[in-house]
């Protein structure tokens, strides 16, 4: 470490020390209490961390598409070749010795199903099943860099999440700024005047009743009015903005001018696709889907929350790849509502 | 590297490799045409150099036949072993071998050194808070889109887990060669970082 020569050299970190530490070997004492007190340091280690996080993923994706296959020297030629040892010789015929079955284990650990009511609200919660008890970072099968972690969400601080898992684990969940954050529940109160909405439930008169109401724009939807709602039976729907909301309900005001009424009542599920980070309520289910540092925390890429017992379940089971495009096309699709 | 919640799926090309003494003993069981030694040596090392090679190619195809054609060369090889590096730098070294030849009959370059040479080391600045503002998907997007030689070296080190040292050993270029490599690599993630989001 360049600190053990201070008077001729940088008093940082060196190269070797900074590499040895993203790549996770042990750092010596020294090293340890420089980068404890040297936030330059810490900044520059954090930035090969996640070069070196990047690589992992990679790796990790590789191993995921390839097949562990097996070794069988039974089919070469048992006379040891000279020179094996630098094997950049001529190359004469090969032995293809890959062997073995080739499925992939996929851990599809984590559950969210979409479920589209009536084919008209987007209502997507997240359900876990088959968490291996002990789990804390749960696999996303086809993406091994991907991982979940669900639980119950601590009281937020800031930016920084703390999912209590189901053994009592804590997981720390980083959001960005780019983080989706969506929550459900009885959120009454998030539904203000103003606010895009979509509301579908029993027909009351002239009124909906509302069963589930979805604030903000719809995933997948352009805004303009072009979505299409298809209730079942018996009820209605209704798009536009809120209105003279109340405990008791509110007024939606349709983009051709008519006004709908609707009631709420503490069983009114309310979705928000895109929330903030300040709607998530301590103490609920919470999901964060992300990549996983190597400091064990989560970098998470969506973060869904509903309440316990919730009728809405949305599924994860795998996703086709772990380009950003792709998990947040996977994501997009869990909340996406049916056009 | 520690894996505080037991993931093994990121741990698994990324663990420091502790079984040098059972490798050594492997290998010398190999030589004596040990096939389940063999086996056992495919099972231990198949992961880290399929990882690496394909890191390099890009080819899955390509990169399991560089394997296989790896483990051939163990196989044959084996009793050649001298110990002067770890078991894992002597087979990935192999594996480099093997696709420095496979690529050089395509006219592609695993690495070439005039184009490193040049590239400058970020040091602190916009290129240091590229990586700041970089999220992990990014990062991994933009190492993709690397060199095959900087993806080489970052993929050794962080990939395959080698020391300087060891990975010095695997170029055959002196460790310091290998710092510039890395400091030029990340310099040329922090660059597509930037593209990429200028293009954004």
């Amino acid at each position: 470490m360049n600190a053990d020569h201070a008077e001729t050299r940088s008093p940082h970190l060196d190269l070797e020390d900074l590499i040895a530490e993203a790549a996770g070997r042990p750092a010596g004492d020294r090293a340890r209490a420089h980068l404890a007190r040297c936030g330059q340091c810490r900044a520059e280690a954090g930035r090969w961390n996640l070069v070196a996080a990047g690589v992992r993923g990679l790796a990790a994706a590789a191993l995921e598409t390839a097949s562990p296959g097996a070794f069988s020297p039974g089919t070469v030629s048992p006379a040891p070749s000279p020179g094996a040892g630098q094997p950049a010789g001529p190359r004469s015929a090969r032995h293809r010795v890959l062997a073995g079955s080739r499925p992939r284990t996929m851990l599809a650990a984590a559950a969210a199903v979409l479920v589209l009511l009536g084919g008209a609200g987007y209502w997507a919660a997240a359900s876990l099943t088959g968490n291996p008890p002990g789990a804390v970072l749960t696999a996303v099968g086809g993406c091994t860099g991907l991982k979940l972690a669900s639980g119950t969400l601590e009281p937020v601080h800031g930016r920084r999440l703390v999912i209590r898992t189901a053994s009592g684990r804590p997981v720390t969940v980083a959001t960005t700024a780019s983080t989706r954050v969506s929550v459900a529940g009885a959120l009454l109160r998030d539904i203000t005047d103003g606010a895009p909405v979509i509301v579908l439930g029993p027909r009351s008169g002239s009124a909906i009743a509302a069963a589930t109401v979805t604030l903000g724009p719809p995933p997948g939807g352009n805004g303009n009015g072009t979505l299409r709602l298809t209730p079942p039976p018996g009820w209605a729907a209704a798009r536009g903005t809120v209105q003279d909301a109340s405990a008791a309900g509110f007024t939606v005001l349709t983009p051709g001018g008519s006004r709908i009424p609707v009631s709420t009542t503490r069983d009114t599920n309310v979705f928000v696709p895109d929330a903030r980070l300040g709607q998530l309520q301590a103490g609920v289910t919470t999901v964060a889907l992300g990549h996983a540092r190597p400091d064990g925390t989560l970098t998470a890429i969506g973060v869904l929350q509903q309440p316990a017992g919730s009728p809405f379940h949305a599924q994860f089971n795998a996703i086709r790849g772990c380009s950003p495009a792709t998990v947040a096309g996977a994501l997009a699709a869990a909340l996406k509502s049916a056009g | 590297m520690n894996d505080p919640h037991g993931d093994a799926g990121a741990a698994t090309c990324t663990a420091s490799h502790e079984g040098a003494h059972d490798d050594f003993q492997l290998l010398r069981r190999i030589g004596q045409r040990d096939e389940d030694a063999m086996a056992a040596f495919y099972r231990e090392h198949h992961g880290v150099v399929l990882a690496q090679v394909l890191l390099v190619t890009g080819e899955r195809v390509l990169a399991e036949e560089i394997v296989q054609d790896t483990m051939l060369a163990v196989w044959r090889g084996a009793g050649t072993f001298r110990g002067e590096s770890s078991v894992r730098s002597w087979v990935i070294a192999i594996a480099r071998r093997q696709t420095r030849d496979r690529l050089r009959g395509r006219r592609l370059q695993v690495v070439d050194d005039a184009f490193l040479a040049d590239q400058p080391g970020p040091g602190p600045g916009p290129e240091a808070m590229a990586l700041d503002r970089a999220e992990l998907a990014e990062v991994t997007r933009a190492i993709r889109e690397l060199a095959a030689a900087h993806r080489e070296v970052l993929g050794l080190v962080f990939g395959s887990g080698l020391t300087l040292p060891e990975v010095a050993g695997v170029l055959d270029i002196p460790v310091g060669t290998v710092k510039s490599r890395l400091t030029a690599a990340r310099a040329a993630l922090t660059r597509t970082l930037n593209e990429e989001g200028r293009n954004r």
